[in-house]
């Protein structure tokens, strides 16, 4: 990035702008992909991984393109609603991007989402749970190639029952996804009798987590369910360990709780539990390649939020390809990506009315630093998609 | 609440108080000195804690990773206290804060191309790994309680430079009164040099002996910054015992509600500074 | 002559006519005007803590608080699928904002200097927690405005809000009248007393001035200004999110505001459109803007002694 990239956008913005409304100019004209994501803050490591796979899925399938190429356009979030529909107005009217990646935030998710809802280009959700993005907002240029908040933690309440547990406390930080995950598990867990016998909300992002995981000790629940991320998922888990829980009362988890964090919890995330829509030890033929290339690019293992960059660039690959190249009619577009089948690292996904994943929901197990599968408590799960209207 | 969990609760909040004690004693202490009102202390924190683990990497000592830190962070705070910070005493704080804001921006920059984005772990030092049984399941882990003993420790060292040593009687000298300390002939500036420079440090193995227990993540250094200003304030700035003491209040206030009044838990910290504030607008012991 | 310093003049006579035109150019991109948009309505927020900083010496690092709430505000009195009159809910904004700031300049102006930044804080952190906290107005994830006010008086309807165009205009007529206001008041018999309580309290009050009244009025009028501003950026996009309450938010503000040139006001405008300006280019230019960034703001420190405003008057000042 430098100089001459900003001129060369600046060109091409320039030529787009006069030659878009000829169809078959623009099918020599490079595909625009704006990335949203944060490259700067709290976010940044997920943001970094989400445009890594989306730029190795999108070279890797270059011949599906027919012949076009992609050109980025990245723009920092860093993890800012309110700066979200600027940036994504920019990428809009100011790039006229074709497909337009992010967010990793939910706040930022509703921000895009405000500008970009019916518009001339696809928005595509590499990470951001909230349930309204394909629930009450949902909209045909709407896309997510990740989650919603619900898919991941509903399973494990069936895990919890079938191991006989029956009091469980669930915690998370309190905030959107953080509540809507630990409704999900409650929503399977209390039908299949279980009880919460406390749900503990902690202020955004405080990561002190001493206090709780006393108050834990001292209810001395069957089990606890969490959900953290990124840098609050690291301390508490080495808290949990730390202070003596771990081995006495089983932690289980929405899976994003060990997920690009496991060198950093170190021994202490030996034999959390957790329920994600993708396991590092998924033994299928994409994602060996995709592990080890990814891997040999990048230096660093691949984690989830690599999977769903990485897919993001798998949908956009497919649609071109079933289009043959040609994406001006965005209802064709729209449609061709609903009928998208992908071969993904976390296995076959489609897509559900609302644009969002129909997958596999595993159960993972932290084993020698790796998340390893140790059985499928939910296939070819479908978000209900409550207050969707498509 | 039993008695057990009580107990329990209270160590929680005395310990999580020490550590604040620990990073926000450097802030107080240049501001009560010189006057100066660094926002990047917080930035020191964070770089306390990325390098710890960068030379935990290298050496897999952890004690003489603390060592080379501390030394590294001497080093900064020199540079910046003689490159930047000495140019700006006759402005006014604001054009202070405004050139520590853009440190801030400085060091998460430099640690996002340094060391990268991803959250990081250092391993509790095998010869302090065990832990002490409180109740049936809780413990608690011997370096947590070695922590707040340093923590401690360090209060006490502060306490006797400032009241019996050389330094310290200048120290406090400079912050009645710094004309008359140069006129006296004693190069103020070098003693800037030297505050600013502990100053730096303490942030710095605040970070470091944090790091085995915390997550090291970018935007640690702001977070912690709040939570270092509520407890300067509180004790009065500039006042090294008012910082001590409003650091215990703001662990046990803190601590004892998130479990007492969770809804409210995420505002204490602000309502009690804006309580004790309201009855003493200038903390509980200020000079 | 209102603005009658000399660098004062030539910036309201170069700024104004060149933002009434800058549509014209940018037909194309209605990016480059949502854009300019954006930073005029934080240049108002900015002017209005400039006033309060830089005139009244009340330092302050909780005025989000009012940007946030201006747009909270209409969220919680306006219905949700009915459009409301632009400028009687501008009246009731700022009104209710001068409330909550009448209270909490009541407790705040009781600390003055490092404690008074920190009082103000602590209230907007708690303002901050209490939307990002509560479910009703979506908390953590912000909340959608569905339908923007229409701007008729008497029946003539002078701006469509749905149009940037036409709300860009909105808001560079906000930005001049803001400007002209506080020469107004800076000029009037209140603005010299609160010149004089900045520059000596004690004085001020042997002359028989309430100090803390003055103060009040000042920190009540700029409170209901950054209210105003916050509810316009709601309306821009439709949009309003907790982390406008930030305390990051307070903290560019002032940054902006110092790089200005303190007490200037038309300087606020020049700190934001500069720190913005230096913002959008550095990020597309590079990842790591966030060290440019840094840097420039150092250097920038160290070399202007009175901001962005103070080096054009004494570069005007060799000149002649």
């Amino acid at each position: 990035m430098d100089t001459k990239k900003l001129l060369h956008t600046l060109l091409a913005g320039a030529v787009a702008g006069t030659l878009c409304s000829q169809a078959l100019a623009a099918n020599e004209d490079p595909i625009k992909v704006g990335v949203m994501l944060p490259f700067s803050g709290i976010y940044a490591a997920l943001g970094d991984a989400g445009r890594n796979g989306l730029k190795m899925a999108l070279k890797e399938h270059a011949q599906a393109l027919h012949g076009r190429q992609i050109e980025f356009i990245e723009m920092d979030t860093e993890a800012r609603p309110e700066r979200a529909p600027e940036i994504a107005s920019s990428l809009l009217d100011q790039h006229h991007a074709n497909f337009i990646i992010g967010p990793v935030h939910s706040g930022v998710a509703m921000g895009m989402i405000k500008v970009l809802k019916d518009k001339d280009t696809v928005m595509i959700i590499p990470n951001a749970g909230a349930a309204a993005a394909t629930g009450p907002l949902c909209a045909p240029n709407i896309f997510r190639t990740s989650f919603s908040s619900w898919q991941p933690s509903y399973p494990m309440g069936k895990v919890a029952l079938d191991n006989a547990y029956k009091r469980v406390v669930t915690m998370s930080w309190n905030y959107g996804m953080g509540r809507e995950s630990l409704d999900a598990f409650r929503e399977s867990f209390t039908a299949g009798g279980g009880e919460i016998v406390k749900e503990i909300l902690v202020p955004f992002p405080k990561t002190e987590f001493q206090s709780y995981l006393s108050e834990i000790g001292s209810i001395n629940p069957d089990a606890v369910f969490v959900f953290f991320a990124g840098g609050g998922a690291v301390k508490f888990v080495k808290d949990y360990d730390a202070l003596g829980l771990k081995g006495k009362i089983p932690l289980l988890g929405s899976g994003f709780l060990t997920e690009g964090t496991l060198e950093a919890q170190g021994p202490s995330a030996e034999g959390v539990r957790t329920t994600l829509h993708y396991a590092d030890g998924l033994d299928n033929e994409v994602n060996n390649k995709f592990r080890q290339d990814y891997e040999q690019m990048f230096g660093k293992p691949a984690d989830i939020y690599a999977v769903q960059g990485y897919d993001a660039g798998l949908l956009i690959a497919n649609a071109v390809d079933q289009l043959g190249g040609d994406i001006s009619d965005q209802a064709a577009l729209i449609k061709a990506m609903e009928g998208a089948h992908l071969f993904s690292p976390r296995g076959e996904i489609t897509f559900s009315r609302a644009h969002n994943p129909v997958q596999n929901i595993y159960l993972r197990q932290v084993e020698n630093g790796q998340n390893k599968v140790i059985d499928v408590p939910a296939a070819a799960l479908e978000d209900p998609a409550r207050g969707c209207k498509l | 609440m039993t008695t057990s969990l009580f107990f329990v609760q209270l160590i929680n909040g005395l310990q999580y108080g020490l550590l604040l004690f620990l990073i926000a004693s450097g802030l107080t202490l240049v501001f009560g000195v010189m006057g100066i009102l660094n926002l990047a202390h917080g930035s020191m924190y964070m770089v306390g804690a990325y390098l710890a683990w960068y030379f935990v990497q290298q050496t897999g000592s952890f004690t003489l990773s603390a060592i080379i830190s501390a030394v590294i962070a001497l080093a900064i705070g020199i540079v910046v206290e003689r490159l930047l910070i000495q140019r700006l005493y006759r402005r006014n704080h604001l054009d202070q804060v405004l050139l520590t804001i853009g440190m801030i921006f400085v060091f998460n920059a430099l640690q996002s191309i340094l060391w990268g984005d991803d959250p990081l772990g250092v391993q509790v030092p095998e010869a302090m790994s065990a832990a002490i049984p409180l109740t049936d399941v809780v413990e608690y882990p011997v370096y947590r309680i070695f922590v707040a003993l340093v923590c401690v420790a360090i209060a006490a060292v502060m306490y006797f430079m400032i009241n019996r040593t050389r330094l310290g009687m200048l120290i406090r000298a400079g912050e009645s009164n710094r004309e008359m300390v140069e006129c006296l002939g004693i190069d103020i500036s070098r003693l800037y040099t030297i505050v600013f420079a502990i100053g730096v440090m303490l942030a710095t193995v605040a970070g470091v002996i944090a790091a085995p227990m915390s997550s090291i993540v970018p935007g640690m250094g702001e977070h912690v910054l709040i939570a270092c200003f509520v407890v300067v304030v509180i004790g009065g700035m500039g006042s090294i015992k008012g910082a001590f003491i409003g650091a215990l209040l703001v662990g046990l206030v803190d601590t004892f509600a998130s479990v007492l009044m969770p809804q409210l838990s995420s505002m204490m910290i602000y309502i009690l500074m804006a309580f004790i504030l309201l009855i003493k607008p200038q903390g509980l012991f200020s000079s | 002559m209102l603005f009658n310093k000399r660098t004062e003049r030539y910036f309201v006579w170069v700024f104004f006519p060149l933002a009434l035109l800058m549509p014209l150019f940018l037909e194309q991109n209605t990016f480059y005007v949502s854009k300019l948009t954006t930073v005029m309505i934080f240049a108002i927020f900015v002017m209005s803590l400039d006033y309060l900083v830089g005139r009244c010496g009340l330092i302050t690092l909780g005025h989000a608080m009012f940007y946030g709430l201006g747009g909270y505000i209409f969220v919680i009195i306006a219905p949700e699928y009915e459009a409301v009159n632009f400028w009687v809910y501008t009246f009731y904004i700022c009104v209710i904002a001068a409330l909550v700031a009448l209270i909490i300049g009541f407790l705040v102006l009781r600390t003055s200097g490092i404690y008074m930044i920190m009082i103000t804080l602590a209230f907007a952190q708690m303002a901050f927690y209490y939307f990002s906290d509560s479910i009703d107005f979506g908390g953590n994830d912000g909340v959608f405005i569905y339908v923007k006010p229409d701007t008729s008086i008497f029946g003539i309807s002078l701006f469509d809000l749905d149009n940037p165009i036409h709300f860009y205009y909105l808001c560079l007529l906000s930005l001049f009248n803001t400007l002209f206001f506080f020469r107004l008041v800076i000029r009037s018999r209140f603005g010299r007393v609160i010149d004089s309580i900045h520059e000596n309290p004690g004085r001020t009050t042997a002359l028989g001035y309430n100090v803390f009244v003055f103060r009040l009025m000042a920190y009540t009028m700029a409170s209901a200004l950054g209210a105003y501003a916050g509810y316009l950026f709601t309306l821009q996009y439709g949009f309003v999110n907790p982390s406008m309450l930030a305390w990051t938010t307070s903290g560019s503000a002032l940054v902006m505001s110092i790089l200005g040139g303190m007490g200037s006001i038309y300087g606020a405008i020049l700190g934001t459109l500069v720190y913005e300006g230096l913002h959008y280019v550095l990020e597309h230019l590079t990842e790591h803007w966030l060290l440019f960034m840094g840097a420039l703001i150092i250097l920038m420190v160290i070399l202007f002694k009175n901001g962005i405003a103070g080096y054009l008057e004494k570069l005007l000042e060799k000149r002649s």
